[in-house]
């Protein structure tokens, strides 16, 4: 064994590349959690790269296969669902442990001498990781991958001149196409990643060369002893393998809590109007970016003035561009003769924290719909956003610094003075939102319904599932779900399932499709019939249990009904056999948010002529309670075929919490162990 | 910052404990992985057992049918035919069907359910050629023998009789598989799913 070591390490430097990055690395030895995050990059990293190969074997990248495949990858490929999730929160995960790890080099001042190199790399890394997580959400084509692609690759129309012919170029057609799609697809999955891995290495090695800094910012190479060892450090394997570790351990219990349990992170980290196929003629109600590009969102946004010749489109273009190019010059901004906000001045530390609540509003900002107030928030915070830096010069070169120790410190700031900055943080974030805070409703003009999810209740799944099968399958199709998986995952026999709810030839293995030819229901209804698949992901269910309710009599209409929650729908009361016939009846009137308009003193203010419903002349063959419980079921059959894994997902989620806690107590324990006797 | 005091025991037994529940929770995270190389849905699906009618095959005819996106060869064999199947017997490498592969329910010498049906799987044994149907006596030479009718393999010259079973001299090891297939009725039978006894 040791012989093959010596042999390849005549050839290939195996032993001093473990040395210098590993072995006799000595990092500080007063690292705090904030330094976790650098590992954890890496590890996001690599489960994307990992899973990512995994997905581009069933992926298809083409108009017409992209959506469907992506359904595939949920429903068909064993294990799929998860793949899939791992890498869509991994996408997320990546910009949390990136934009703390960031700040946690703002705070200690590890963009200064000599580390600037590791910065910009850094920082290059940063904008790649952008370009990459932009073009993968392109890939699974529903409607926010079409309408984010088309405001995205817009926004270099915005350039003088070449915007125009740029913008084409870059999606290769008139429109965001199939030709966008495959070389998104391509850069995505080859050409980024390569840059990305090349970056990293190049992020590590410069790193590596001139030493982590410390939560001191003390160079720790100025102290060594006899052996030129310094005095501070530790050599990172096996002391920081092992501390990692921990850091790595509760990083996956959360990171696996979101996958088990909250894959959709409520609609940040997978958007809810992207389960619905990308459609070049209609723009969601309300398009916001993913979360990790919002503030810069905001910014763009906030830029409502022309100035000269140039227009508001151009301008925000440019603030958009200059928020993130500044970041690259950090190093040669601050001034500072300390690196550390430990032995920083005052003005530093507020401006720090100012600086990373207006981050965080501007988030925010970004993911709202914007009203005048929020526009005026968002102007604010984002010329506090370029004041950050523009100041940084002056008051670092002026402003009065503390001693930095010899030797590194194990204790930081004092509890009081951190709790204290946490607190104004948090402050400064919430009481700005809070002063442009509006509640939208999701139901609209009326109160929505509320509806519980229960897969354990297979009755109430079978019963959703007839009484879909009778009332819906004829025009809708359920096209990603299979017959089988239907009838065994709602305990139904299969010959039960062929005979009573399969009504042409299919068989049992095939997909739900339904009878109805789109393009005569499209001139019946004026409109096709969406595909439900997925329409409890896209919509809520309290959406459709509340839609499902609020049919009722209008004679305007071609249908002769209408619908509170979908007013002027095209699809008739296709329930009524079994509700009757709803009519108008006088009821308090209802503001946008779904709220009764009530005056100062609490009393009901108007009487809406149709402020509630109630069955007339024409009666159901169920009662008001029977027929809510009808919809309950059918809400439930329908919210499972979104995602028929859901249920098994957490019960396997369970099982992988419980043992990252085991996991957890073996690397406490090692962890421990190694540093016991490090002070 | 020394090594002197440190606990050697017990920082082995801490790392051979950390590492054996690290090496199972690397294996649970290898399932999704190789689990998702396994046939999906859609390719189950496209491979559910088919249903065939045989009842209008003529004697002496064959017709092929797909099933997992193989040829299946259906043969309504006559009784002359059958009568012959005996005669080839010294010029087969495994006539009695001991190292093939066939469901047990199947006849080893005729390799059918019902004598007058054979059903093959048609791809050569030696390297997934599917071979010819050539059903006249004399059509192929033969040493040592006459042509009774088989198949006859193109790509590397395996010969068949009308038993599917495998002659001697050839390249192809063992005889043409027999599918699992069950049959509904005398004229319907289902590929892809096994006789019930």
């Amino acid at each position: 064994m040791n012989g093959l070591l010596s042999w390849i390490d005549a050839r290939l430097p195996v032993v001093r590349a473990w040395d210098t990055h590993m072995g006799k690395y000595y990092a500080p030895k007063n690292f705090n959690f904030w330094y976790f995050f650098g590992v954890l990059s890496i590890l996001v990293l690599v489960n994307q790269l990992l899973t990512g190969i995994f997905l581009t074997m069933h992926y298809e990248p083409s108009v017409e296969g992209a959506f469907a495949s992506v359904e595939y990858i949920m429903r068909d490929v064993p294990y799929g669902w998860l793949l899939r999730y791992m890498h869509s929160t991994g996408a997320s995960a990546f910009f949390v442990v990136v934009y703390l790890h960031m700040f946690r080099g703002l705070m200690y001042g590890s963009y200064k001498a000599p580390r600037e190199l590791v910065w910009i790399f850094g920082m290059l890394i940063y904008l790649v990781l952008m370009a990459e997580a932009f073009m993968g959400y392109v890939l699974p084509w529903g409607q926010m991958s079409y309408w984010g692609a088309q405001v995205i690759v817009n926004l270099f129309g915005a350039i003088p001149v070449v915007g125009e012919e740029l913008v084409q170029w870059i999606r290769g057609d008139y429109l965001i196409s199939g030709a966008t799609l495959s070389r998104f697809f391509a850069l995505h999955v080859v050409a980024m990643p390569i840059v990305l891995l090349g970056l990293v290495v190049m992020h590590i090695l410069a790193l590596h060369e001139v030493g982590s800094n410390n939560p001191d910012g003390i160079d720790i190479k100025k102290n060594k002893d006899e052996n030129g060892i310094p005095k501070d450090g530790v050599p990172f394997h096996p002391f920081y393998t092992v501390h990692d570790l921990v850091g790595i351990t509760v990083f996956l219990f959360v990171f696996c809590a979101i996958i088990f349990f909250a894959p959709e992170m409520g609609g940040y980290f997978l958007e809810f109007a992207n389960f619905e196929l990308a459609n070049g003629l209609k723009t969601p109600e309300h398009i916001a970016p993913v979360w990790y590009f919002t503030p810069f969102y905001a910014i763009l946004r906030a830029v409502t003035i022309d100035i000269g010749p140039l227009n508001s489109k151009f301008l925000g273009f440019v603030a958009m561009g200059a928020a993130i190019a500044v970041l690259f010059v950090l190093p040669w901004l601050d001034r500072s003769p300390v690196r550390s906000m430990r032995y920083k001045g005052w003005f530093s530390r507020i401006a720090m924290i100012a600086f990373a609540a207006v981050f965080v509003i501007l988030g925010y900002l970004g993911v709202k719909e914007s009203t005048p107030g929020r526009t005026i928030l968002s102007q604010v915070c984002s010329v506090l956003y370029f004041a950050y830096f523009i100041g940084m010069p002056f008051w670092t070169s002026r402003e009065k610094c503390q001693t930095v120790p010899e030797r590194v410190q194990q204790k930081g700031l004092s509890k009081a003075l951190v709790f204290g900055g946490l607190a104004l943080f948090a402050v400064l974030v919430v009481v700005p939102i809070k002063a442009v805070a509006a509640g939208g409703a999701a139901c609209g003009a009326v109160p929505c319904e509320h509806f519980h999810a229960d897969f354990e209740d297979k009755a109430s799944l079978q019963r959703g599932a007839q009484t879909f099968v009778n009332y819906c399958m004829g025009c809708h199709s359920i096209q990603y779900s299979r017959y089988g998986r239907v009838a065994d995952d709602l305990d139904i026999p299969r010959d039960v399932m062929r005979e009573q709810l399969i009504f042409g030839d299919e068989k049992i293995g095939e997909l739900m499709v339904s009878s109805m030819d789109p393009a005569k229901s499209k001139a019946w209804f004026g409109a096709t019939p969406p595909d439900l698949s997925l329409v409890a992901r896209s919509r809520n269910p309290d959406w459709l249990l509340t839609y499902f309710l609020t049919f009722y009599k209008d004679e305007s209409r071609p249908t002769g009904v209408n619908n509170k929650v979908f007013p002027n729908v095209g699809m008739p009361h296709v329930l009524l056999e079994l509700q009757g016939l709803q009519e108008c009846a006088p009821g308090p009137k209802y503001d946008d948010h779904g709220h009764v308009i009530r005056n100062a003193v609490g009393e009901l203010g108007e009487i809406d002529p149709c402020g509630s419903l109630a069955v007339g002349d024409i009666k159901g063959t169920m009662s008001p309670s029977e027929y809510r419980a009808a919809m309950v079921d059918l809400v439930n059959f329908i919210e499972y075929v979104g995602e028929p894994i859901a249920s098994k997902r957490q019960s396997i989620g369970v099982y992988v919490l419980l043992f990252l806690l085991l996991l957890f107590v073996c690397v406490w324990f090692l962890n421990r162990e190694y540093w016991r006797d490090i002070h | 910052m020394s090594d002197d005091g440190a606990n050697l025991v017990r920082r082995r037994v801490l790392t051979a404990v950390t590492s054996a529940v690290g090496a199972v929770g690397a294996v649970g995270v290898a399932v999704p992985f190789v689990g998702s190389w396994n046939p999906s849905e859609r390719a189950k699906a496209a491979g559910a057992p088919v249903e065939v009618n045989i009842g209008r095959i003529e004697p002496g005819q064959m017709v092929t049918f797909e099933w997992r996106g193989k040829p299946i060869y259906v043969v309504r064999r006559t009784q002359k035919v059958l009568a012959d199947l005996a005669k080839m017997e010294p010029l087969l490498r495994d006539p009695s069907s001991e190292k093939s592969v066939q469901p047990d329910y199947v006849d080893p010498k005729f390799r059918s359910q019902k004598d007058e049906y054979l059903v093959l799987l048609g791809l050569c044994t030696h390297l997934g050629c599917a071979p010819g149907y050539q059903p006249k006596v004399g059509s192929v030479q033969i040493s040592g023998g006459e042509w009774l009718g088989g198949f006859f393999c193109k790509c590397h010259g395996s010969k068949f009789d009308l038993a599917g079973r495998v002659l001697q001299g050839v390249p192809a090891p063992i005889n043409l598989e027999v599918p699992p297939h069950k049959y509904l009725s005398d004229s319907v039978i289902l590929i892809g799913v096994d006789q019930e006894a």
